[in-house]
Parts: structure tokens; C-alpha cells; sequence
């Protein structure tokens, strides 16, 4: 089992300190390409979220995010402080509107949903926590 | 971490092509570039060296599509890597736009 926690300030370049991070991770512990491609997209949409919702001001937005590799299973964790929200109950968006009825909003999670094997939310203590785990053998 | 976009003006018309990665942090630069090139009435973006989109890119490329539509221009995408392709598929976006295999295949579409 391997396993890897950072923190970083919910901003852009935190985020940046995050993705490279998990690609770090990645390549030390030989996870597929196609595995590594769908985690970096699930952690983009997940902190740019959190970074677009915002924290109070004078209140600093913190995210911990852990990588882990048990077996043939990826786990990532994303865990920030703020009021409780569960990103996962956010309606799907329809996917087969026209081009001028396209809508953006709702496709950053509903990729992440069906990227990764299973997302689930938690509310732990003051945190929202995202749990995203994803089968690397298959 | 970063986003290079090159652009080549061929006789079949203009081919941009974004290498790296198309997420929150990219995106911008992408949006920068593209939408000042959508009064192209021939426009080729070759998704070859690019490693992933994220939502933040697609956004890009609906705006993109929209614009171009409006100025009355061609728009085709090419060359798309798996996991890219696997995004388009699943957010429903194979189907808003021309996808080719090849630079070849896509300048051909947009200046038949």
C-alpha cells in the first residue's frame, strides 16, 4: 500500500500544487495512464470547485487531499473546510441538448461521477469530504 | 502544468494545436487564443498533444463552436487522445461537433 496526504490553500495555485502532486504519485507507483488521466480530470473539477465556491472572507480555504493505492484500487480524498455541501446531489445535466441549449454548469461532477468507480460524500467534523475511488486493473 | 497553442495557417485553412493539459488552470490561455481565432471561416484545432480536458476546456470548446457557428465559419476537432475522447463521449459533445481522425481528414471536411 502507498499512500500520500498533501495541503494547499483552496486557490489556483494550490490546485496546481495538487495536480502535480497526484502526478508525482502516479508515475512513482506506475498507475495506467488512462487511470491517472481520469483522476487528474475528477481533481481538477472537484478543486475548482471548491476554489469557485469561495470561503468566508478572512477565513482561509484549506484542502487535504490524499492519494492512496491499495491493491488494484486508487482512493483520493478531498477534504475542505467550509459550510456543508454534497456536490454529488447536484442535478445531471442533459447531455443531448443542442448546441445553443448546451449548458456547462453540472458536467464537472457529473464527469467525475462517471470517471471514477465510486464518489461518495462525507461530513466530517467541520469538512466536507469527497471520497472518489477508481479500479486501476480494468 | 502549463498549455502551449500553436497555430500553423495551412492552404485548407487554420490549424491550432494545443499541447498539454486543458483544465481550471489552462483554460483561460486556451479561451484567449481560440475565440480570437473564430471569425476563421476554416478552423482545424488538432487535439493530438493534449493529455486531458476537464469541464473548464469543454466550456472552451462550446463557446468556440457557438461562435464560429455565428460567424458562419467551419469548425472541425482532430486527432483526439483516449482519454480526451472518453470526456467528449461522456459529456455528450462527440455529437456538437465534426470529430476527424486526422489533420489530413479534418482540413479536407472544413474546406470541402
Amino acid at each position: 500500500m502507498a499512500a500520500e496526504t498533501i495541503t494547499a490553500e483552496a486557490s489556483p495555485a494550490g490546485v496546481s500544487g495538487i495536480a502535480a502532486a497526484f502526478d508525482r504519485f502516479s508515475h512513482r507507483h506506475a498507475v495506467p495512464s488512462r487511470v491517472t488521466e481520469a483522476g487528474q480530470v475528477a481533481l481538477d473539477e472537484v478543486l475548482s470547485n471548491i476554489v469557485k465556491a469561495g470561503f468566508e472572507p478572512g477565513s482561509a480555504g484549506r484542502i487535504d487531499v490524499s492519494f492512496e493505492l491499495a491493491g488494484p484500487v486508487l482512493e483520493i480524498v478531498v477534504g475542505y473546510n467550509g459550510a456543508p455541501f454534497d456536490p454529488l446531489a447536484r442535478k445531471d445535466p442533459d447531455t443531448r441538448a443542442s448546441l445553443d441549449d448546451r449548458a456547462v454548469g453540472g458536467l464537472g461532477i457529473y464527469l467525475v461521477k462517471k470517471l471514477m468507480d465510486e464518489v461518495v460524500y462525507e461530513r466530517v467534523g467541520g469538512d466536507n469530504r469527497l471520497r472518489m475511488t477508481k479500479r486501476i486493473d480494468r | 502544468m502549463s498549455l502551449e497553442v500553436r497555430e500553423d495557417r495551412r492552404e485548407a485553412g487554420l490549424l491550432v494545436s494545443p499541447v498539454g493539459r486543458i483544465d481550471s488552470n489552462t483554460s483561460g490561455e486556451l479561451e484567449r487564443v481560440l475565440l480570437a481565432r473564430a471569425a476563421e471561416p476554416r478552423l482545424v484545432v488538432d487535439l493530438s498533444g493534449v493529455e486531458y480536458v476537464s469541464s473548464a476546456g469543454l466550456r472552451v470548446f462550446l463557446m468556440l463552436a457557438r461562435k464560429v457557428k455565428a460567424a458562419g465559419g467551419r469548425l472541425a476537432l482532430c486527432s483526439l487522445p483516449a482519454s480526451v475522447k472518453q470526456v467528449f463521449d461522456l459529456a455528450g459533445f462527440t455529437t456538437l461537433f465534426t470529430v476527424e481522425p486526422s489533420v489530413e481528414q479534418a482540413l479536407q471536411r472544413v474546406s470541402s
